[in-house]
């Protein structure tokens, strides 16, 4: 635990410092319009990171949210090109979202596979049937009330997108931190058979996390069409890898069992600033991807080699 | 019988000792292991036996002591200079390549062989090294096909390709069928005539009568004895073992009357792992599992949690036949299982004590909304710390940085929050220490005072005469015997175990 | 009655397996798509499977070893366009100068991997996430928005994905084809015969074992994503003469792709075990499927990730249920013994 608090307060003072320097670079960085901008231009992210720290505390990973918000928005805009209205396409989405988190569990807890083979599956898997609903079209022209869920604020300032991060970072603070089912996701990232021989219904857990993770991937799906009022098939194209950086970054082991949803807040805020102030310093997309990527494997190698220097510094200790 | 061997011995040990933390696991132990001897190591567990082995193969480093390869004094700095000098082990868990063929595992650490394979010539070489082990295996299939015997088959060919001079084997027919058992005796006796020394761990005395040319006894990290197995009879090698704690044994009083009859069980049977197991169990008796490694005790608990189903008999629970096919079931019916890996099974060890204790029976922290009550979960904590006085300055420490008596406590607390009527314990004591020990029998005799039905799996004898009421003996999957602990003694226990005596005969 | 099974190595059984699906997969097509089994078809089919196929015995290697290497589509981008670019400053370049300068590229870039995962005991799939937006980073930096294209490339090398080694009626044997298969002839060698190369097979199939016979598992793990990276900058070569015209966006998707050839050809995903001619047959097997769909009236071309996809996980599947049936085989077998010897042993008390 005492490690873990460190590591949450290493990530304030790298969160200070971006936004000290950031705030230097522009007088305008600190208003309320271009933070809230800031979480718009990812905010599709955030939420499945969100998701998707339950998932890697209990010691899997799902790959295919990317692929799986790509569906989403392929099916939404097929949905609609075939005349079903909006209002009964968002239903039938979200459904596909638990369906296709469905199926992952049904490989990952029935059949026992690993859930990284599965998911990279999947993340082929979901994105050919996006493909398959759209093949090349771009599909627009959704209703008005569509398009202004995504883009109009809707309580104060604040867009449709953000109150949604809002209130499931809350939901899933109390249920990861607060609820019994969260201790078990800990228990379970902490040794499945621990769990198992103290009476945990293991593939319960882990399948409910995988529908879980399907469905806030296709909600994020929505929101991402809403605020683009377009669909294509390349929609979310690669976001896994900025999704699982944040989660990674804010303390989470790969391995299960260890990190906090505040962690992974506070990686969120540094990710986005970092992402803000290397825009504002005219550094390209491409390279701030290039940034993240680095970041992701700097998160695990530096705690490796702290951990590996602290084992030789102690005399007399084993090497593992 | 022997002639009196006049070579030099390939392996001394002497005045070896090794101590972990502030118990010492070995202390001035000596040892000669002679060419072409079968050399048998005996002890209860605790002895120190797995320690020697470790300091032979260069797992560890001996604290004092010396150790001479023939004649010469050396320093095993690991487990690859052990095969080096010549030393190597094999365990009850085979270490193999799955995938790799098994001419394949044989030669994989020998160096000097060239830049390509040549298969037909491995093969080959593979197969006189099986033949030399006097069995029949084709070396041409993947390790993966083998059984757990075939594969320990496999473990020797390896060692002795490397030319060993001492083979060590750790208990090697613990999971093994009769069959297989005389199988793998002929290739130690074949060994033995090829001239290398062979030293065979083991706790199934018939092994150690007709395998062994002498036999040494561990005692508490220390020699106890160490003569030719012609000097030796089978009563004489169990006094030896279980030594002057026989004077401790303290056979519980006449237990009283006991309470209702709460778990019955007839003819239970897991297909291939054991059978025939039936006793009744009332509230407030202890009944120990006594029996060797690899009896199968632990299986029965297993089953009676449901975490690996008995396939056949009945179990009856205050005279209702109930079925246990998961642990949630058997913790429905109120039944918890100790188990005796704390580290694998057992805690959570990165998670705090609180979420360690709560555990179990998370579902009655829970108010609305599925939240966990942390003041109520809190207190529970600190009211079994009180109770069970598990020393930590906070019950929000994690579960791995307390010791191993803590660790303990920690779980027991674990399954006495969940308010059992049925209470398994494995090994409840393995690895900790004495004070926590004389600790953790307080707190089983307790919960038997306050009618909770008891049964302890336990490989150590003073534990078993301290606790139980009754004793029920397993071999090889079999229960041999359930007698009252009045009329038990340590040394009827052990024979009835290892088989050295027949089962009529308790 | 199932005794036979367990006679037969599982890798034999696989491969068995794949090419008996593969078989049916042509057939199929064969029935349902006029003109299937065309010249034309085979050597489509051919020239794309060499760029794969390189990639993908690459990455067999890495799996093998119980990693993965999801950076080789990056790999490959970076050295399709920096040889290509190389290419256009110095036209005259021995071809052997070019390719070993792909290959050092690739080496390069793979040794960063090899590192960070061997010895910074950074989980490959984390490791080779990261450098697949890392190098195609540094790819966006390098090209500044500009593409090699076909205009500016030597003859030789636009010719080349043409170059006809022989024929065999109308089935040409491209050159590329040819230097694919030369590789997998290779690698196959190696990994049955040279000794170095069947501790890839020992750190795979048992870390703890492998460490006790005293195999340097680092630095096998380094080795393998070095030469994933030398054969993924092989294929980037391949991939610039084949299509000329080289965007920030080249070699795309090829992680997955590889992955999946590898895990349908019968390459266990945790490591252990896997060939090269199931590497082949995978690589194949997806190829065809991938081809054979954009000419299906039936269905559209937009099918193919679907079905990779499913492909994968079938595949899996199938290997894991496999596995625990032979697993439980065993046991059986060993339990059965255990009840049937337990007459008492013959014993002499002293």
């Amino acid at each position: 635990m005492r490690r873990l608090v460190r590591w949450e307060l290493l990530l304030l003072v790298i969160l200070a410092v971006t936004i000290v320097i950031n705030s230097a670079m522009s007088p305008m960085f600190l208003t309320i319009g271009n933070q809230i901008n800031l979480f718009q231009l990812s905010i599709e992210k955030i939420i499945v990171a969100l998701m998707m720290t339950l998932v890697i505390i209990n010691g899997e990973i799902d790959l295919s949210v990317a692929s799986m918000m790509g569906l989403a928005a392929c099916a939404f805009g097929w949905l609609f090109q075939l005349g079903v209205p909006a209002g009964v396409a968002i239903p039938m989405v979200l459904a596909l979202g638990l369906l296709g988190g469905a199926f992952n569990a049904f490989w990952i807890t029935v059949i026992g596979m690993p859930s990284l083979v599965v998911t990279l599956a999947m993340l082929i898997g979901f994105r050919g049937m996006a493909r398959i609903l759209v093949e090349d079209r771009g599909i627009t022209g959704f209703p008005e009330w569509f398009n202004a869920l995504g883009q109009q604020p809707i309580l104060g300032p604040l867009p449709l997108a953000l109150l949604v991060f809002a209130v499931l970072f809350v939901i899933l603070l109390v249920v990861l931190h607060r609820s019994g089912f969260g201790r078990k996701v800990y228990v379970i990232g902490n040794s499945a058979e621990v769990a198992r021989y103290s009476g945990v219904a293991v593939p319960r857990v882990k399948a409910l996390l995988f529908i879980a993770s399907g469905f806030v991937a296709s909600l994020a799906g929505l929101l991402y069409t809403a605020r683009v009022s377009a669909v294509r098939g390349d929609v979310a194209l690669g976001f896994e890898l900025d999704i699982i950086t944040m989660v990674l970054l804010g303390g989470v082991s790969i391995f299960g069992g260890k990190g906090t949803l505040w962690g992974v807040l506070l990686s969120i805020l540094i990710v986005l600033n970092l992402r803000n102030g290397m825009a504002l310093a005219n550094i390209t997309g491409h390279l701030q991807t290039g940034v993240i990527g680095l970041l992701l494997i700097l998160s695990v190698l530096v705690p490796n080699l702290v951990q590996s220097a602290r084992l030789s510094f102690r005399p007399g200790s084993a090497a593992r | 019988m022997p002639e009196p061997v006049l070579a030099p011995p390939v392996l001394t040990l002497a005045g070896v000792a090794k101590s972990f933390a502030l118990t010492a696991a070995l202390a001035d132990v000596s040892l000669e292991l002679m060419p072409g001897e079968i050399h048998a190591l005996v002890g209860e567990n605790g002895a120190g036996k797995s320690t020697l082995i470790k300091i032979m193969t260069g797992v560890h480093q001996p604290d004092e002591g010396t150790i001479r390869l023939a004649g010469t004094a050396v320093t095993i700095t690991d487990t690859q200079a052990a095969q080096r000098l010549g030393i190597a082990a094999i365990y009850q868990e085979p270490m193999v390549f799955p995938d790799l063929d098994v001419a394949e595992n044989i030669f994989i650490s020998h160096r000097d062989q060239g830049l390509l394979m040549d298969w037909r010539r491995l093969h080959e070489a593979a197969s006189s090294q099986i033949a030399r082990l006097g069995v029949t295996l084709d070396v041409r299939r993947a390790a993966s096909g083998l059984t757990l015997a075939e594969q320990q088959t496999v473990e020797i060919a390896r060692a002795i390709s490397l030319d060993v001079k001492v083979l060590i084997m750790d208990e090697p027919t613990a999971s093994l069928s009769a069959h297989e058992v005389a199988r793998l005796m002929a290739i130690a006796r074949t060994l033995k005539d090829q001239g290398v020394a062979v030293l065979y761990i083991t706790h199934r005395l018939e092994e150690v009568f007709e395998l062994a040319d002498r036999v040494t006894v561990l005692r508490d990290g220390r020699h106890i004895s160490t003569r030719p197995i012609t000097e030796v009879t089978p009563d004489a090698l169990v006094r030896d073992m279980v030594g002057r704690a026989v004077d401790h044994f303290v056979p519980k009083a006449a237990a009283g009357p006991h309470g209702e009859l709460v778990l019955r069980v007839r003819g239970l049977a897991r297909e291939g792992v054991f059978t025939g197991v039936g006793f009744d169990l009332h509230a407030g008796e202890v009944l120990c599992f006594s029996g060797l490694v690899g009896s199968r005790r632990t299986d029965i608990g297993l089953a009676l949690f449901g975490i690996q189903p008995a396939t056949t008999g009945t179990i009856e629970l205050d005279g209702r036949a109930v079925l246990i096919e998961s642990p949630e079931a058997a913790m429905r019916h109120g039944i918890a299982y100790v188990s005796e890996d704390r580290r694998k099974l057992g805690l959570a060890m990165a998670l705090p004590i609180t979420a360690n204790i709560s555990l179990a029976s998370l579902r009655r922290l829970l108010g609305k909304l599925g939240l966990i009550d942390r003041r109520a979960e809190l207190a529970m904590a600190e009211k079994h710390k009180e109770r069970l006085n598990i020393r930590t300055h906070s019950v929000a420490l994690e579960v791995g940085k307390l010791s191993g008596g803590n660790q303990q406590k920690v779980m027991l607390a674990k399954w006495l929050e969940t308010e059992p009527r049925l209470l398994i314990f494995d090994e409840p004591t393995r690895g900790i220490d004495v004070g926590a020990k004389t600790e953790v029998h307080a707190i089983i005799n307790d919960l038997a005072a306050q009618g909770v039905a008891i049964i302890v799996i336990s490989s150590d004898l003073p534990e078993v005469m301290a606790l139980a009421d009754r004793v029920l003996v397993m071999r090889e999957g079999r229960q041999m015997g359930i007698f009252a602990i009045e009329d038990a003694t340590p040394e009827g226990i052990m024979s009835l175990a290892t088989g050295e005596r027949p089962a009529d005969a308790a | 009655m199932t005794g036979w099974l367990q006679s037969v190595h599982p890798q034999t059984l696989r491969v068995t397996a794949l090419a008996l699906v593969l078989a049916l997969v042509i057939l199929f097509f064969g029935s349902q798509i006029d003109n299937y089994y065309t010249a034309r078809m085979f050597n489509r089919i051919s020239t794309s499977v060499a760029i794969i196929l390189l990639i993908a015995i690459g990455q067999a290697l890495v799996v093998i070893t119980r990693n993965i290497d999801l950076s080789v589509g990056s790999i490959v981008g970076f050295t399709a366009y920096l040889v290509g670019d190389l290419l256009v400053a110095q036209p005259d370049l021995h071809p052997l100068v070019v390719v070993a300068a792909a290959m050092a590229l690739g080496t390069a870039l793979g040794a960063v991997n090899g590192l960070l995962v061997a010895y910074g005991r950074v989980p490959a799939i984390i490791v080779t996430l990261g450098t697949l937006a890392l190098y195609r980073t540094l790819l966006v930096e390098y090209s500044d928005a500009r593409s090699i294209t076909t205009a500016n490339l030597p003859k030789w090398v636009v010719e080349l994905p043409q170059a006809t080694l022989f024929s065999i009626g109308n089935l040409d044997i491209r050159v590329t084809f040819a230097i694919a298969l030369g590789v997998a002839l290779v690698v196959h060698l190696a990994l049955t015969r040279l000794r170095a190369a069947r501790r890839l097979y020992a750190v795979g199939s048992n870390p703890d074992a492998a460490a006790i016979a005293g195999i340097n598992a680092e630095r096998v793990v380094f080795t393998a994503f070095l030469l994933s990276g030398a054969l993924a900058g092989l294929a980037g070569f391949v991939f610039l003469a084949r299509f000329g015209n080289i965007t920030v966006v080249a070699g795309l998707g090829f992680e997955l792709k590889s992955v999946a050839a590898v895990v349908v050809g019968g390459v266990n995903i945790f490591g252990g075990s896997g060939t090269v001619i199931g590497v082949v047959l995978g690589t194949t097997l997806v190829d065809v499927i991938d081809n054979s769909l954009t000419r299906w009236a039936l269905v559209s071309e937009f099918w193919r990730d679907a079905l990779l996809g499913m492909l994968i996980l079938i595949a899996v599947a199938a290997d894991t249920l496999m596995n625990r049936y032979l697993d439980r085989l065993r046991r059986r077998r060993h339990m059965s013994e255990l009840s049937a010897g337990t007459a008492p042993l013959p014993r002499e008390t002293g």
